[in-house]
């Protein structure tokens, strides 16, 4: 690789140099980090030594694709790891010595530790009553948006490092609304710490237990902090603005330990703000490194889209005044005025042309083509993606087009799971027995499938009657082999019926899945697709399983859950969007030539960047608001708030504006050559739409015109 | 380039720098113009900076455009910069949208349409209704047999008990009363209220399935915009600086709180224009809309008053006729109290040599038909009356005004029966309806994927497009044999051996054999749709459905609205959901659409069609010719022994309004003052008095649509015993002598 005189200098600095290297995206900081990481794995350094750190896992994208070069030294492991998985990781291996000190009721026992989603499970099990007691009656809120937020409040104290205990307080005295709305933080406070006495009662960590515990216990005792200095000893830590207060304190400690350290932090960048990322908290640890560098020139954007990045700051940040000259708009292609774009499907149109225009004209490779919104709702994500299907073009999302509880797959193995345990007592429609017959026979049509499942499904006492049963001349309309198919999978429903106790619902999933849904003649003997989404569905069902399973008999013991039924409870939560709503799968294979279609701040964190961006709903002001959310402040909540000052105005104005000018400048620094703005006259709801992103390129516009003019 | 010469009266306006103005308007008398036109000139004199707006508040969503694009002319750029556009409730949702949780909402709060917030709180009046049985018995007829009596349990009352709950629920958030303040209220309310009670009984369950979804509806969003401003004093500020000037249209339907929005935004010594006209407030039953606000505004609060009387859109005797009106009411009106209905100033034709000049004087032009028809005769005879006139007019606009949208459906059935080009506009508009129709019989067909009649139909649904292309002959031919179909498996997926085409291809040619052959690779497409989220499925389908970016365009919000649905209902399959479209189709679920007639309808694109209309929904519009029909006294009342009122029902005691004697109840609980009590019976009278007014105003707005021809006709109701309208004998009687 051809480096820069600054990039070959940070690269050839002794293996025990403390190096901050700062700038702004797009100048070559984690490239000469991964240079640096593959050279002290060839000067013989032990791959288990080196630990990298970086805020979140899909950071870690280009130090994973280097270590799997061939010609990386063998041996050893490289440590990549987040704050949270390295307090998760040293928690497992230290849990005797923290159980007791953390005041957990069985520190006899082993910990379960929560995802997000079962955190979210019970919490809602632990907020459900209290709503109905009238708590958060003067919020407007989605339940499950309500335990995350509360759930968010409880990361945020351990992010941020104060007891939890002050959330309520801290929040209130940033509130200068209407007084009597405060109530709402007395009771967020409540089922905060409600759920972490549950916690400690139930050995459940969920992740503000697990970093409270590393931070405040596990790093303070010596057996643990002697076991993470002498294990690693060389430090690379990117994007170190988009991580945690906590973590920075953290490396502030341990730093002098490592023999090297390569610290990499992102100018004017900050986007995981709410989600607790601290700039501000990240710089101080520049005064703890021996060389300070600064790399300025970029490698990804040409000089039309850094003229076009001066413009935008001019109209977004009052102070970034500059002068807007004919031809700075250059790199901004909007849709030309012969083409209709009253309507947001005719946006949609131009787009998706635009894009294969691209592709077969200027031979721009799919891969360096993104579409960003500030928000992708599953129609425009649908919508879009056809047209460019049509098109022919390949396409990847950043997450499944649909959740696993909208996929016809899962939607199938769980109304079987259901007609198998009569015992829950969930009666699905003939619809769905009819959807499921549909998906679960191999060649079976939509008007067999409704006949069938009108003839031998029973609702009222799901009973399944045979083929037999049925008149002849309508078994011959649905046909033998249909028929027999049927008969297979009902006989095999029956037999698991009469099983004294019934599996595990995974366990289930699996053998249904395998003794009879993936044979020959049903549906997912030739559906890989369909197959993939079975072992999501039962890796999210296991998961619940094994986080819910060893409280489960102290729950029951304890008369809290009374007769838990855990697949029934699975089905019940994934019905209600607690748990299993939509995560990036890891088995889902994206063809990596293909056109990106994400939110906006979902690629700024993806950290790759690309020839070129189309920003369709340009007039939305969904770039301009911040995440409003009634239960928690991110930035009340930060370090740098004033415990004593309120949340004013001025403070949300200045706060939107950086946000929206951060988001543009953090997108432009990742477009190499042009962008694309899509607009319409008219919303995806079909109402006009001036929000501020708009506002700045048509005071653009205007200032160019004038310039003409004049 | 708009090329706008304003007359002195519009020039008067135009001088206008700041301060705070209050114009009245006649119809027709430019004000959408005038408006437009200060706007762009405010704009243009620097009035406002480079981070300011004109800000332009409008009453209907159809008129945003027609602001924008007016504007948008005068100022000849290409962009809408310097001025915003939105209807009160599109403004309220503007100021919510930049601090959603400071008043506890998420950032994507949603927003419930009339027909959700009507199934909610339909659904609270039951729960109550059941868990309240008999409580209402003392307010009906004492001596109901027993049938009857539970019929009306069973039939009329979860409807009137609804409706009660949403004027309740309306008028609480009006007041801006919470159900916890209300409960206090009514907990040291010194006489008991139970119609209040029950009211915040079902307030407060509506309020709690709300916050369940996370929704508020469209009063919440007025009164929390006033929280909201009220709260946040730097906030105001801030929106202050951005919208320096207020032009406000249609200020005679504001409501208080509406009103209050925009007097926090404009600021003591703001820059607010109001432009009305006082006697076409037609919107006020059951809300706090009144004329009176921009009346008050008028006379205490305007530095600046301005009048536009000047009109080019009727014929000087039809003026006379609105004239005339205007002056019977003022002096003659039955019922004094109801004197001050209507208001000068009179309507002026244009000056001389005006770019805009009344159409030429025709006595002939009024007629008020005194014929004692039944309703289907005066139905029968206004069609005759157009069939008559409509093939020497085509060149010519013209509309059916009636008064509620159920005599506009009796009007259409009677055109389709003499053939005669209509165009609908009631509730939604008809393309939407027909997409949401064609869209529904498509999904209809995989509902019962087993009937063949409604796969025949889902045919017709896919080839409508192509209606118009003289092939129906070809495709009700399609349709009928995919009708007689026994068994569909055997057409759209046939086994080996056994498939239906092939049974049929002898007895038929090949191009109806191929366009069956087509079709079914199409419905096997849409069977693969079934087992998607029904947006995608939506989507999906109306790529073989439709072409036009409308029709599209439509598609894409309902999808959007029906994934909302969907969410909403997590039990529901295509069956409900189609059900949802078939409401949007039958058109008891209105949605806005995006063909010409729902962002704002022009009656020129129609000329040589009747245009069949509410004479609510005709406000704003005109046509050549006018025919306002059912002008009795069930319609327009007069506050006189005989009339009858639609709001109080007959199975209900002393012919009690219930909804304004909740209200009353609602308001008594509110009040503070001693004499404030609540007596039974007052608020009904009250009502009647404010019905009598309000429909004295839509009479008037009826005439004034007509530019040249205005026909009345009134007929004698259901049972017969209606009588015309007393403003329309008096018009009648004028009329007849002026003549003389």
């Amino acid at each position: 690789m051809n480096l820069t005189d600054a990039q070959c200098d940070i690269l050839n600095t002794p293996f025990n140099a403390r190096i901050f290297l700062s700038g702004p995206a797009g100048c070559g900081k984690t490239t000469v980090a991964v240079e640096r990481l593959q050279a002290l794995l060839a000067s013989g350094l032990s791959a288990n030594s080196i630990l990298i750190l970086t805020p979140q896992r899909t950071l870690q994208a280009p130090y994973e694709a280097a270590l799997c070069l061939p010609d990386i030294p063998p041996g050893g492991q490289v440590a990549l790891a987040t704050i949270g998985g390295l307090a998760r990781r040293t928690l497992e291996l230290f849990w005797p010595l923290v159980a007791e000190n953390a005041g957990f009721s069985h520190p006899d026992q082993p910990p379960v530790f929560l995802t997000l989603e079962t955190s979210q499970y019970y919490m809602a099990r632990l907020v459900r009553p209290l709503l109905e007691q009238g708590f958060f009656a003067s919020v407007t809120i989605d339940r499950n948006r309500l335990y995350s937020q509360v759930l968010d409040n409880l990361n945020k104290s351990a992010s941020v490092g104060f007891p939890y205990t002050e959330i309520g307080e801290r929040l209130s005295t940033a509130w200068l609304g209407e007084p009597s709305q405060r109530r709402i933080y007395t009771d967020a406070q409540e089922c905060a710490s409600r759920f972490r006495q549950y916690c400690l009662t139930h050995n459940l960590l969920d992740f503000s237990l697990q970093l409270d515990l590393f931070w405040n216990l596990l790093w303070r005792m010596p057996e643990c902090h002697a076991y993470l200095t002498h294990q690693y000893r060389h430090l690379i830590c990117d994007n170190l603005e988009e991580d945690i207060p906590v973590a920075h304190d953290l490396l502030m400690e341990w730093l002098p330990a490592f023999d090297s350290t390569l610290l990499i932090f992102d100018t004017d960048a900050g986007y995981r703000r709410f989600l607790g990322a601290d700039p501000d908290s990240a710089h101080r640890l520049s005064t703890l490194c021996d060389t300070q560098v600064e790399l300025s020139k970029s490698f990804v954007t040409l000089p039309e889209i850094q003229a076009l990045e001066t413009a935008f700051a001019s109209k977004l940040l009052p102070e970034r005044n500059a002068n807007i000259k004919p031809g700075t708009l250059i790199a901004l292609t909007y849709p030309p005025t012969e083409t209709p774009t009253r309507y947001y499907p005719q946006m949609l149109d131009w787009v998706a042309g635009e894009i294969q225009r691209l592709v077969a004209e200027e031979g721009i490779s799919p891969s360096e083509i993104v579409i960003l919104a500030p928000y992708f709702s599953d129609a425009l994500r649908f919508s879009l993606s056809n047209r460019l299907e049509e098109l022919g073009i390949p396409w990847r999302s950043h997450r499944p087009s649909r959740s696993l509880r909208d996929e016809p797959a899962s939607h199938c193995l769980l109304t079987l799971a259901e007609l198998a345990h009569p015992g829950w007592d969930l009666h699905p429609t003939r619809f769905d027995v009819a959807y499921a017959l549909l998906f679960a026979i191999e060649g079976m049509d939509l008007v067999r499938a409704q006949l069938l499942a009108e003839i031998i499904y029973h609702q009222r006492d799901l009973r399944l009657s045979t083929f037999d049963e049925i008149r002849v001349a309508v078994q011959e309309r649905i046909t033998y082999v249909f028929g027999q198919h049927f008969e297979a999978l009902r006989e095999w429903i029956e037999a698991y019926r009469l099983k004294p106790v019934p599996d595990p619902l995974d366990h289930f999933l699996r053998r249904l899945f395998g003794e009879v849904l993936s044979q020959k003649g049903f549906g997912f003997h030739r559906n890989n697709d369909g197959a993939r989404t079975v072992s999501s569905l039962v890796e999210s069902v296991q998961k619940f399983r094994q986080a819910m399973e060893p409280a489960l008999v102290d729950f029951q013991s304890l008369g809290d859950f009374g007769n838990l039924e855990l697949g029934k409870e699975y089905l019940s939560m994934l019905q209600d969007g607690v748990i299993a709503a939509q995560y990036v799968e890891s088995w889902q294979i994206e063809p990596v030539e293909a056109v990106l279609l994400a939110p906006a701040h979902t690629f700024l964190m993806m950290n790759q960047p690309v020839s070129i961006q189309f920003w369709i709903d340009a007039g939305s002001t969904g770039w301009w608001e911040r995440l409003f959310q009634p239960l928690t402040q991110p930035y009340v909540l930060s370090r740098s708030w004033d415990r004593d000052k309120a949340w004013t105005d001025a403070d949300d104005l200045a706060a939107n504006q950086q946000s929206l000018a951060r988001l543009i400048i953090g997108l432009l620094r990742r477009c190499r050559s042009r962008i694309y703005l899509g607009l319409s006259d008219l919303g995806e709801s079909g109402f006009e739409q001036r929000g501020p992103l708009l506002k700045a390129v048509w005071k653009m516009q205007l200032d160019i015109q004038g310039k003409n003019e004049s | 380039m708009n090329t706008f010469t304003p007359r002195p009266a519009q020039s008067q306006i135009l001088t206008y720098t700041g301060g705070k103005m209050g114009i009245s308007a006649v119809p027709g008398s430019g004000k959408t113009h005038t408006l437009s036109a200060l706007a762009a000139q405010l704009i243009r004199s620097g009035a406002v900076s480079g981070e300011q707006e004109v800000l332009i508040v409008t009453l209907v969503n159809s008129a945003v455009d027609n602001f924008s694009s007016r504007i948008k002319e005068f100022l000849e750029l290409p962009m809408p910069f310097g001025y915003r556009v939105r209807t009160l409730h599109g403004l309220a949702h503007d100021i919510v949208r930049e601090k959603p949780s400071a008043v506890g909402l998420e950032e994507r709060f949603a927003i419930l349409d009339e027909r959700e917030a009507g199934s909610i709180s339909k659904e609270s009046a039951s729960a109550w209704l059941q868990a309240h049985p008999g409580e209402l018995d003392g307010y009906l007829l004492p001596d109901m047999e027993q049938g009857k009596h539970d019929w009306v349990h069973r039939q009329l009352l979860p409807d009137l008990v609804t409706n009660i709950a949403l004027a309740f629920i309306r008028s609480a958030k009006d007041n801006r009363l919470t159900p916890e303040k209300l409960r206090h209220m009514l907990n040291v309310a010194p006489t008991p209220l139970p119609l209040a009670e029950m009211g915040l009984s079902i307030y407060s369950d509506y309020q709690r399935a709300l916050a369940y979804r996370g929704a508020v509806d469209f009063d919440d969003l007025i009164r929390l915009a006033i929280d909201l401003l009220e709260n946040d004093i730097e906030f105001l500020e801030r929106l202050r600086y951005r919208w320096p000037f207020i032009l406000e249209d249609e200020a005679q339907d504001s409501s208080r709180l509406q009103e209050q929005i925009l007097r926090l935004l404009s600021g003591e010594a703001g820059n607010w224009v109001r432009v009305g006209d006082p006697n076409q407030a037609i919107f006020e039953t059951f809300t706090t809309a009144s004329p009176q606000h921009l009346l008050d505004f008028i006379h205490f609060e305007a530095s600046q008053y301005n009048e536009l009387p000047d009109s080019g859109r009727c014929q000087p005797r039809i003026i006379d006729l609105a004239n005339r009106l205007i002056k019977w009411v003022n002096g003659e009106h039955p019922e004094s109290s109801v004197r001050d209905a209507l208001t000068v100033p009179f309507i002026r034709p244009t000056p001389a040599d005006d770019p805009q000049p009344n159409p030429p004087d025709d006595p002939q032009g009024v007629k008020l038909i005194s014929n004692k028809y039944t309703p289907d005769e005066e139905v029968e005879a206004v069609v005759k009356s157009l069939d008559h006139w409509l093939p020497e007019h085509q060149d010519a606009t013209v509309a059916v005004l009636v008064p509620r949208n159920q005599r506009g459906a009796d009007v259409i059935n009677a055109l389709k029966r003499r053939d005669i080009d209509f165009v609908e506009l009631l509730g939604s508009t008809s393309s939407t309806r027909i997409a949401a129709a064609r869209l529904g019989d498509i999904v209809g067909a995989l509902t019962d994927p087993q009937s063949s009649a409604r796969l025949a139909a889902a045919y017709l649904a896919w080839r409508r497009e192509g209606e118009e292309d003289s092939n129906n002959d070809f495709q009700h031919q399609v349709a009928g044999l995919i009708r007689k179909c026994g068994a569909v498996e055997t057409f759209i997926s046939p086994r080996t051996g056994v498939d239906w085409l092939t049974g049929v291809a002898s007895e038929n040619d090949e191009t109806v054999l191929d366009e069956l052959d087509e079709f079914r690779g199409l419905v096997r497409r849409w069977q693969g749709t079934t087992l998607l989220p029904v947006d995608q499925m939506v989507l999906t389908l109306s790529q073989d459905l439709f072409t036009s970016p409308t029709d599209l365009a439509l598609v894409h919000k309902l999808a959007l609205v029906l994934r909302q649905v969907s969410d909403d209902h997590r039990d529901w399959r295509l069956p409900e959901l189609n059900g949802e479209l078939s409401l949007i189709a039958r058109n008891e679920r209105r949605f806005l659409g995006f063909s010409e007639d729902d962002s704002g309808f022009d009656p020129s694109h129609h000329p040589g069609k009747v245009v069949v209309t509410t004479m609510h929904k005709a406000k704003g519009l005109e046509w050549d010719r006018v025919y306002l029909v059912s002008v009795n006294n069930y319609d327009f009342p007069s506050g006189q022994p005989n009339d009858r009122y639609i709001p109080e029902k007959w199975f209900v005691r002393d012919g009690l309004n219930m909804e304004a004697e909740t209200l009353s109840q609602l308001e008594a609980a509110c009040a503070t003052g001693e004499f404030n009590f609540y007596t039974e019976g007052v608020a009904t009278q009250s009502a009647r008095l404010d019905y009598v007014r309000e429909r004295l105003r839509l009479l008037y707005v009826g005439i004034t649509r007509a530019r040249k021809d205005l026909v009345l006709t009134w007929n004698t109701g259901r049972t017969g015993k209606q009588t015309p309208a007393i403003p329309f004998i008096a018009l009648q009687g004028w009329w007849e002598e002026s003549r003389k």
